[in-house]
Order: C-alpha cells, then structure tokens, then sequence
C-alpha cells in the first residue's frame, strides 16, 4: 500500500514537471525552391565583411553572406561555404597597412581628449594581405573582395601581383585559384553555382563618393549594363539574388559634420568678415557654413549651403586650430556640393535601374537596401534597441562611417532573406538583429 | 515514513518548474486565503474564516469566534517567448514567489456584534527573470514587484442578516527592475541598470454582506486604489567607462498605482452539504495609464522615461463550490476567468498578460476542533501574441503557472 501510494505520487510529480514547461512550437526553416547545391557569393565590401576601414576576422565571420547562410542553415539542408578568412590574431588590414579602427581616445589640437575612432595597432597584419589562402583553404563560394569594381569581375589577372601596384587588387590575389590566369567570374563558373548572391556597384559608388567625387569618373550606366550582361552569360540557369545598391549619402560618412559647423563669436566675426566682405562674403556671429573651395566662384571660394555634405576624412585639427573652413578653404575633396550630389544620385539611380532590370528580367529575387537606410536616416527601435545613421551612437555602422558593423549587416541580411523567402517559398528564419556585435566602448 | 526518493521527486518537480510570472491579470496575485483560492478565489459573499478580512470585511462580523489564521502559496511558473520572425526562444528562469496571507479576528464575545480585525497580506507582486541574452533583453531582464499590505479592520453586524466593515490599508512595497543596456564593453558584454527602491501608499478595504436567509448571502466590497509612490529610488547603471559620465548612477522617483477592485458575491447553498460561490470583479487598471521614471539627474543620454501602458478596466469572473463531506473535512474546486487589462500593442515581457481561465481545487481538515489545515492548488496557462508598440519586440508569450498552499487556521474559545 504504501509502496503503491510513492509510485502514485511519483506519477503525479511527473506529470507537473512535464506540464509545467511551455512546449517549444517548432515551425521549421525551409529552403523552397532554392537549389543550395553550389551557393556562390560575388560583392564588394558588404560581402567581404570589410569594415573599420580594413578587413578582419570579426567582420569576416558577420559579412551579410554569412549571416544569411547561417540562417539557411537552421533549416539542416545546407552546408554553409567555406570563407578566405585572415588569421584570428589579426588586428585587420588594409590596402594602406593600417590596422582596423576602434572606437578610443584621441587627444585634439586644443588637448581636448574625447572619443574617436583611432586604429587598433600600428600597423595592420600585412602578411595576411599576401597569404595566397586558396592553396591552402580554397576554394571559397564567397568571392566577395573589399573594394571590387564592377568593370573588373571579368578581368583575367586581376589577383596578379605581377602586374605592378594599382593593376591587380591583392584582395583577389589571396582568394584567386590562379593569380596569373583566373578572374571573379571565372573562379565562380568553376564552382557551377546553383544560386548566386549578387552585390555589384556599391563599392564603384562609395569609393567616388568618398573621394568627394574628385576620384576617376563612374562608368556610365551602359557600361553597367554591360557587365550585368557578362554576368547573366557567366551564369545562365543560376538562381539568386541581387540588391539595390543603397545610398552611401545616408551613411554617417557624410552626415556626421554639419554644413554649417563654423560656430563664430562676435569678434571672431568681425576678423573673418574684414577679409572676406570685400570679395562679397559675410560671416555671421553663430553658426555659419564653412569656406570651401568652389572653383565656378569668381575667387574660387565661397560659403557652404544647406544640403552639401562635409566627409568624415576632413583632418578635424585643421578645422579646429589651423583655420580650415573659415580663413582656409575647405578643399574639394573633402566636400560634395549639391551638384556633384545631383551627379552622384542620378548615377546610382541609373544603375539601380539596370539592377532592377536585370531582376525582373532573369528572375533574382531583388532586394531594395534603399528603403533599409532610409527606415535608418529616421531611426528604428529595435527589440528596444535604438538604431539610426548616427556615427557611433547609432550603432548600425562600423568605424569608418561607410560600411555597416554586424548589426546593421544583420538588419540588412534580413532583408535578403525576406526577398529570398518571398521569391523561392522558402522559410528562411531572419537573424536577431541585437544578438550581432556593435560598437564596442572603451 | 520518508523515503529519498520522495525527497529526489520533490527537488526535481521543482527544479523542472522554474518560477513565476504573475498569477492573475497584471500584477494582481488572488491568493489570500486558502479555502477561498480552493473555490476559484471567490469568497466575498461565503464567509469561511478569517480571511474575511480582506474578502468581505462587512462579513467579519458574522464568524462565530475569535480567530487566527495564516497561509502562503508559493508560486511556480514558467515563461517562454518565441520570437515571430527569427524562431529565437527565451525562457524565465523566475524563482519561485511566495505570496502570503495571516489574518486575527477578535471577538469581546462570540455574541458581540463588532468584531476587530487585522490583515497582513500580499495582493500585488511577482517576479520575472529571463533567461541571459534573451530577445527582449533590454525590456526587462528581471523585475520584482512586491507589496504587503495592513489592514487593521472594524466589522459590525447590524442585523442578523446584515454586516458592514471597513479597513484601512497600509502597504508598503519594493520594485527592482533591471534590463541590459545595448552598450558594449571591449568584450562585448552588455552593460546593465538596475532600478531598485522602495515606496508605500494608503488605501482602504470596505463591505456589506448581506444574508437574508441560510441558504442564499450577497457581498459587495470596495477596495480602493492604492498609489505606490517611490520618491527616493536608486538607479545603478553600469556602462563601459568612457561613458560613465554619460549615465550617472543616482536617485528616481516613480511610481506604481495598485489599482482599485470592486467586487459583488453571491453565495448559494442547495443542501446541507454544498456551498456555491460565485464572485463578480471589476479592477480599475485604467489607473495604470503610463510606467515612468523621473531621474535626478539628467544628461542628453539619460532622459526621464515615459513608457504607455495603458491599461483597461477589466472583469474577472469567478466560481467555486465546496462540498462538506464531513463536520471535518471539506473538498473544493473552482474556476475563474479574467479578462487581460493589456490592449494589443502594450504586452510587455514583465507581465505578458491575456485572458486566461484557472482551476482550482482545495481540501480542509481540522486536525482537531479548534485546529484546521487547508490547501489549494492553482493552475493556469497563458498564451499572447503581440508586438509591442514601444519596444517592437514581437512574438508569443506562454506561461504555464501553478500555485500549491496551505494554511493554518485556530479558533480561540
């Protein structure tokens, strides 16, 4: 009896324990009508996961192709590709040496210590930069490299140090399965993909813009078209996916100076206005738009306007200590004006066109990163997170203020992923969004 | 004869539910007296025993002696949320909650007409604790919420069919809150405030009971809003160091109104055996409008907080019988149904609250005359889908509760 009476209320324990937990509802990830056979990857920076200003691991492992893998991965019927990555140690590279950015203290010209992105070490992990990786790791389905060109995804050679400095991109160099004889296109046919994640002309855009549009002209929307071509012929019977090249203007790259920082006291006023009123310039006490250079000007200067953009790359000491942008003028290169912006805006349109086109003719699922920046210019909440365009305390953007940190690539991942789903049937879980790094403080 | 393994299912009984989220509708917890919990909480127009005092103090006066009785109902929950789009899952790791409840009531004589009481009890509080890295993180990591209440009570019977009491409330109560911050250290942890203070507020507690034949009473109570205030709350954050002087650690005020319940009981009895009760609730959670935190010191990334909440009013229904076996022993069961305060927009991970049906059953024995056990058992299980309008965080809250009690009550001759 009393044996019975023990097992009795074992049972009944049993049953509380067990009932007591709310039961998982599994929905199951799927992957539709994706054929993940050969998943293969072509993009600039946001593929390659360059961020920081430099390439390194971190990045690497949260580019926007890895985080969609990883997603497609819940669903077990896929094996995510293998990755070019640098060392772990490393503290990233760039073309000029440097070590990635962090987010530290900097000491201005005034002795003003306040937060700014510094580089993490001197100097960057060079051997990294010429470790030719496909010999050992290759090959790799993410043939993403920082800084790709559109014009040249079909150049054979492209990885060829040989070719002297400027005429190869080391980038591909590491990842190339031969240096001297392959190019992007041709490293991706050899890999027969079934789906292609597509990423092209961003960096074509961002580097222009980042040069204040003083760098070499953008190819015209027919030579993008064009290279769209030799991609489709690459690629006849492929899947995938392409994106809408977003609007680098929104990024904080562009957004972080104001147009009218020159803040002037009464007497500083008078000082500027007794040089500058005789060419018809006047300085007001308070905010003004900075002095630029502006070579269509009678004496080649003139005042900021609302809706020109000052570039993070302007050297701040200058600004504060050495009279740039009030009896200096701001040089060109640091500057867009609404006419180069007008210039910059109508290029990308065109070749988002051509995106769009290329879409609907060959049947990408197509992605519109345009409306990602624009929900972030406005700012989003996120799982009760904040996240805007704000340099650093938006916490969307990596340190160089051009390229997105995981967070945002994550957000912009999802994006794919509902393109993705929404073309291919396919339940592809998105990525939770605040679970990604992004800015670290000290 | 106690054996380990009991003692082993027991401990993993309990280790298996990891606890709470509030039992009732907001943070409203209906355990004050376990022979009413046993019948679905409805108690406002069949007085048992002491516990009168909070159920229907125009009732008091109707028990026969003098009496003491206390319980407590520990509490054990289990949350899980789902979140919509990336299938993520969290868990509450909450410990268990122990809501309690101890009433005296003081007769001059058992013919005497006024009665005094005193109530010490728990009507408003849980705790909540997620799960590390969870989704909704920098909602809510854990927050506490208790308050005890005091309510010392005057009971006169003016008629043998009529009573009227009131009470007055004291409560005294504690808020911790913490949630992550999303500020990252070097190592990428995130940083964290947590919210800590202690308020207290006044209230009363009133009713008439009413029994114009043996066989059929009616209650009605009033008990009023009560407003928590904390006025010297503290706010510890902590944040990589460059931004320290960003969020200074420091004083806040809030606070919490507990709101007001109106209830009407009727109580019923067939034959000598069966009691049937049934109670009518009407709470006042449109008092609950806004959460906010007003902080000492502000700086342009510590601004005071206005988080909406609000609340409607709401009904909770609630019946329960009890069957008298023998002189000695009593079986009884509920269920009740209340309807959530929280509108679609505004379900928040402290109090994921819906709609919800609980069962309950009881059991009491007098051990000997004057000496009486009770128990009850509490079970119900929540489901809500939303996406909350403040923080966006979307997805499906399930929480699955149980609350076992017991009491102990002595008559005095």
């Amino acid at each position: 009896m009393m044996k019975m009476k023990r097992h009795i209320m074992f049972l009944v324990l049993i049953i509380i324990a067990s009932s007591c937990k709310p039961k998982k509802v599994e929905v199951p990830a799927t992957l539709g009508d994706i054929d993940v056979t050969s998943t293969v990857a072509i993009g600039g920076n946001s593929f390659a996961g360059y961020s920081d200003d430099a390439l390194h691991l971190e990045g690497q492992e949260y580019s926007i192709p890895s985080i969609i893998l990883d997603r497609m991965e819940e669903s077990n019927q896929f094996n995510p590709f293998t990755l070019p990555y640098l060392s772990s140690s490393s503290n990233g590279i760039n073309l000029n040496g440097d070590s990635k950015l962090i987010l530290g203290y900097k000491t201005d010209c005034n002795n003003e210590t306040s937060l700014s992105p510094i580089r993490k070490a001197v100097s960057g992990n060079v051997d990294d930069l010429n470790n030719w990786v496909y010999g050992t790791d290759g090959p790799f389905f993410n043939l993403s490299i920082p800084n790709l060109k559109f014009q040249e995804l079909n150049d054979v050679g492209l990885g060829n140090p040989a070719n002297g400095i400027g005429n190869y991109n080391p980038w591909f160099s590491r990842i190339a399965s031969d240096q001297a004889n392959s190019s992007i296109l041709s490293d991706a046919v050899a890999l027969n993909p079934t789906f292609l994640f597509l990423s092209i002309g961003q960096d074509d855009i961002t580097d222009f813009a980042k040069s204040g549009t003083t760098g070499t002209a953008l190819p015209s929307s027919v030579d993008f078209f064009n290279d769209l071509q030799e991609v489709a012929t690459a690629f006849p019977n492929t899947q995938g996916v392409i994106s809408i090249i977003p609007n680098v203007l929104l990024t904080p790259y562009f957004n972080t100076i104001p147009y009218n920082g020159l803040t002037l006291e009464a007497d500083q006023a008078v000082t500027i206005n007794n040089v500058f009123n005789p060419i018809g310039i006047s300085f007001n006490v308070g905010d003004n738009g900075f002095l630029i250079e502006d070579l269509s000007e009678p004496f080649g200067v003139r005042k900021m306007v609302e809706g020109e953009l000052v570039l993070l790359s302007i050297p701040l000491d200058s600004v504060k200590c050495f009279g740039m942008g009030s009896i200096v003028p701001i040089p060109d290169r640091y500057i867009l004006t609404l006419d180069e912006i007008t210039a910059l805006n109508q290029t990308l349109f065109q070749y988002n066109n051509e995106i769009s086109s290329y879409a609907a003719t060959y049947n990408y699922a197509l992605v519109d990163a345009t409306a990602i920046y624009l929900s972030l210019q406005s700012g989003i909440v996120y799982n009760g997170v904040s996240i805007s365009t704000e340099f650093v305390s938006g916490g969307a953007f990596s340190m160089d203020g051009l390229n997105l940190n995981p967070i945002g690539n994550a957000l912009f991942a999802n994006q794919y992923i509902k393109a993705i789903n929404d073309k291919y049937n396919a339940r592809i879980p998105l990525a939770p969004v605040t679970n990604y790094p992004g800015v670290y403080f000290p | 004869m106690k054996t380990p393994v009991s003692h082993i299912t027991i401990l993993l009984s309990i280790l298996f539910c990891l606890p709470l989220i509030s039992l009732a509708q907001g943070y409203q917890v209906n355990l004050q007296g376990q022979a009413q919990q046993g019948m679905a909480s409805a108690g406002t127009a069949f007085i048992q025993d002491a516990a009168s005092v909070f159920y229907n103090p125009g009732g008091m006066s109707f028990l026969d002696k003098s009496q003491v009785i206390g319980g407590v109902t520990p509490t054990i929950s289990n949350g899980l949320f789902t979140e919509a789009e990336t299938g993520e899952y969290g868990r509450t790791t909450s410990p268990v909650g122990t809501p309690f409840a101890a009433y005296g009531v003081y007769k001059l004589s058992d013919s005497s007409k006024l009665s005094f009481g005193l109530g010490v009890y728990t009507p408003f509080g849980s705790t909540v604790e997620w799960e590390e890295g969870w989704a909704g993180r920098f909602a809510v990591t854990r927050l506490q919420l208790m308050s005890i209440f005091v309510q010392p009570t005057l009971s006169y019977k003016l008629t043998d069919a009529i009573g009227v009491g009131a009470g007055f409330v004291y409560s005294y109560g504690k808020v911790n809150l913490q949630k992550d911050l999303p500020l990252q250290f070097q190592n990428g942890e995130y940083g964290s405030v947590e919210l800590d203070g202690t308020g207290s507020g006044f209230g009363f507690n009133a009713g008439i009971y009413f029994e114009p034949v043996k066989w059929l009473s009616a209650g009605f109570t009033y008990r009023s809003q009560v407003n928590m205030n904390l006025n010297k709350g503290m706010s510890t954050f902590t944040v990589p160091s460059s931004l320290e002087e960003n969020f200074p650690s420091g004083n806040f005020t809030s606070s919490l109104p507990l709101p007001s319940i109106v209830t009407l009981g009727f109580s019923f009895k067939p034959n000598e055996k069966l009691t049937i009760a049934l109670d009518i609730n009407h709470v006042g959670w449109v008092a609950y409008d806004t959460l906010a935190f007003d902080y000492e010191v502000n700086t342009e990334s510590l601004e005071d907080t206005k988080s909406p909440r609000n609340y409607e009013n709401t009904f909770a229904f609630r019946l329960g019988a009890q069957y008298d076996f023998t002189e000695k022993t009593a079986a009884r069961a509920g269920i009740s149904y209340g309807i959530s305060p929280v509108s679609n927009g505004y379900v928040t991970p402290e109090t994921p609250d819906a709609n919800r049906v609980s069962y309950t059953v009881g059991f009491g024995y007098a051990i000997k005359e004057r000496l009486k056990l009770d128990a009850s058992l509490l079970y119900t299980q929540v489901t809500r889908t939303d996406k909350n309008i403040e923080t966006n965080l979307e997805g499906t809250f399930k929480v699955i509760a149980f609350a076992p009690g017991l009491s102990i009550s002595y008559l005095f001759k």
